[in-house]
């Protein structure tokens, strides 16, 4: 179902929470059971909102191949995200959408993929995660770096076992400051790309990240130092947002519309405009 | 061949008399330049159609500065009182200027996967009436852009101010209704009223060249704007802004707009869309605790570098047109007295 898009693009369906789990402290994932599934790509984002408050931008961290149980997965860091944060099951929200590309995943046949999060980036490429680990026989190796703040901040840390797991996959994941029992690495995710080269082919490989602007920045400038080019790197850019559709004109990287062309676009298609990184 | 008509003084405002509409806007006559008014609800006001364009554009009356998009409640969404309503509206004296303007909103609204309803209505709903510009105002540049200061298409009726009495074009079957139901009001135009045309129409032009000279927004201009390195240039321009966003508003073009959640009555909650401007530095603000919410844009100067970029570069990519119609309004609106003219022309050099 796309939710009421063919009549009125700005009003949002109410949907009640279902389950609400505390992921970190900072971190929370809203769970929906709908009544007719929001079927979305990986990558595609919706408008999560409060009645009377407001919306923002958030991509699915469910998988897509169940669009009838939506996760949303939320950092808590503003007015919107805090009264969500305050809710409960059974709570009612916003949502309209989904909106934007999502990621380009028939493109990765016969590809190994590298997937790196950061912080709460690691929720939209959860999604992404999902979908790979249904396709892993037509994939070369999948390659998961996930960094945080602190280990109370790794985000779905339940699940990493089970992601590496699979077959041909692997995980690995750093914190920024070292801390008494963390036996991993220790040092912003870009210390951990490094050894891509012998994780990957790195010239028939396509990467897909997700965090904050300032680890956006580091992790291409370290991608295309490991040797992938522009066009293999995939970002998923944050941008303020508001129609969702291409028209109100915010979220612009030159003349792409993050929410229509993106959220996750290509690096080589955005690189020579201004205002990519901070 | 198109239908064309001349009509008299009276014999034009019987042409709009017959126009079957609820509302009827028009630029008329008052004492500081031309604005728009309902003719409907004050028949005695004068149309201005030989004066120059007015200050405000008629973007307002095709995307309104604040709108209610949706009613809903806890429970769900009041899909009656979310639904686009617009009367017969008809919008007399735009300039072709206007007319390229709706041109460029229609690609934004219209096109791309999802319509804006609330748009599409009023669009399908609003006879447009353009006039040829008989006189030009100081700031008007849009021989530069590619424009005239007449329509050749994109209207319902086109009206040019010959010295005496009007030429009525018509360039719809709505239009052709109105001048059916006008009955002797207007009459068919002869060879010689076409000349007069002409005429009339070459002298516009030439006001034109007189303030503009050959001067002439090239393809060139997107390669400097994109190869001006932001950083350090802009400087000049953005230190006389003072971040006012008149120049968006005033805008026939500039179409952002931001959401809004708010308490309606009782139970309910309504989602209004208001006007927004991409020279406000909120405009781009990201998510983040107080204090520290980070922006692509966070200086007043890549904000307005990145006005310009939109309107004449990243438009073209986007639409296949500028954003720019060279109607001049900004120019008028600013405060900070910059004149998009001399910033344009400054990258010819
Ligand atoms: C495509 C996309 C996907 C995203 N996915 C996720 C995700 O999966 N998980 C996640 O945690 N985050 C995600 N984000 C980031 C998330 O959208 C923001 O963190 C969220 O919108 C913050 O909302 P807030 O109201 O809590 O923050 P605030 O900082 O309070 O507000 C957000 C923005 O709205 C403005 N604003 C707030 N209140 C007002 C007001 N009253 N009037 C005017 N402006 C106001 C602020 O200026 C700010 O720019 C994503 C962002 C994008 C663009
Ligand atoms: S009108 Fe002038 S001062 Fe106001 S925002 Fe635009 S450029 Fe700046
Ligand atoms: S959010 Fe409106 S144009 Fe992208």
């Amino acid at each position: 179902m796309t939710l009421n898009v063919e009549a009125n693009p700005y009003a949002p369906q109410v949907a009640c929470l279902s389950r609400v789990i505390a992921e970190t402290p900072t971190i929370k994932t809203f769970c929906f059971d709908l009544d007719e599934p929001l079927a979305f790509r990986a990558g595609q984002f919706v408008q999560l909102g409060v009645p009377g408050l407001g919306e923002g931008p958030f991509t699915p961290s469910s998988s897509p191949l169940t669009p009838e149980h939506l996760e949303v997965t939320v950092l808590r860091t503003g007015e919107v995200t805090e009264r969500l944060h305050r809710m409960q099951a059974g709570d009612a929200c916003l949502l309209r959408g989904p909106y934007g590309k999502g990621f380009p995943v028939e493109k990765l046949e016969g590809k190994d993929v590298l997937v790196v999060g950061g912080g709460v980036g690691l929720a939209p490429l959860r999604a992404l995660i999902y979908q790979l680990l249904s396709m892993t026989d037509r994939l070369g190796r999948v390659v998961i770096k996930n960094g945080a703040r602190e280990t109370a901040e790794l985000l779905f840390r339940r699940q990493y076992d089970e992601w590496a797991s699979h077959k041909n996959v692997s995980m690995e994941i750093t914190i920024d400051k070292a801390e008494p029992g963390w036996t991993g690495n220790v040092g912003v995710v870009t210390t951990i790309l490094e050894n891509v080269p012998n994780e990957v082919d790195v010239r028939n490989c396509y990467a897909f990240t997700c965090g904050p602007e300032i680890m956006l920045k580091f992790a291409t400038q370290k991608l295309l130092e490991k040797g992938l080019t522009a066009e293999q790197i995939y970002l998923s850019m944050n941008r303020r947002m508001s129609c969702g559709i291409g028209k109100c004109g915010r979220c612009n990287i030159g003349p792409y519309y993050l929410c229509k062309d993106g959220p996750d676009i290509c690096y080589a298609k955005i690189k020579d405009y201004p205002n990519v990184f901070p | 061949m198109r239908s064309i008509y001349v009509s008299t003084e009276e014999g034009l405002a019987h042409l709009l008399g017959a126009v079957q509409a609820d509302e009827v806007y028009a630029a008329v006559r008052r004492e500081r330049g031309p604005e728009y008014c309902n003719l409907r609800a004050r028949p005695e006001a004068e149309p201005a159609l030989r004066e120059p364009r007015p200050s405000a554009s008629p973007k307002a009356f095709l995307q309104p500065a604040t709108e209610r998009v949706a009613v809903y409640s806890a429970t769900g969404v009041d899909a009656e009182r979310s639904c686009p309503a617009c009367g017969r509206r008809a919008l007399v004296g735009l300039r072709a200027c206007d007319l390229v303007a709706i041109e460029y909103l229609d690609k934004v609204f219209r096109g791309g996967d999802v319509a804006d309803p609330f748009y599409e209505a009023r669009r399908t709903s609003e006879l447009l009436i353009s006039v040829d510009c008989v006189a030009v105002h100081e700031n008007c540049f849009c021989t530069a852009v590619g424009g005239r200061p007449f329509a050749e298409s994109g209207f319902d009726l086109n009206i040019t101010p010959l010295e005496e009495g009007y030429l009525v074009e018509v360039g719809s079957e709505r239009g052709q209704e109105v001048i059916d139901r006008a009955g002797d009001a207007v009459c068919p135009a002869t060879d010689e009223d076409l000349r007069r045309r002409d005429a009339r129409r070459e002298a516009s032009l030439e006001q034109l060249r007189q303030q503009t000279g050959d001067w002439r927004v090239s393809d060139r201009i997107q390669e400097a704007l994109l190869a001006k390195d932001e950083a350090k240039a802009w400087g000049e321009e953005a230190a006389k802004c003072v971040e006012c966003a008149a120049c968006t508003f005033i805008c026939p073009t500039c179409h952002c707009f931001y959401l809004y959640d708010q308490v309606g009555g009782g139970e309910e909650f309504e989602r209004v869309r208001t006007w927004d401007s991409c020279i406000l530095g909120d405009y781009h603000r990201m998510a983040g605790p107080a204090g520290a919410k980070p922006s692509p844009r966070p200086g007043l100067r890549t904000r307005f570098a990145n006005r310009m970029l939109h309107k004449y570069a990243f438009s073209p990519m986007q639409y296949g047109l500028l954003g720019c119609t060279g109607c001049g309004r900004c120019i008028e609106a600013c405060y900070g007295q910059i004149d998009i003219r001399d910033v344009l022309r400054g990258f010819e050099e």
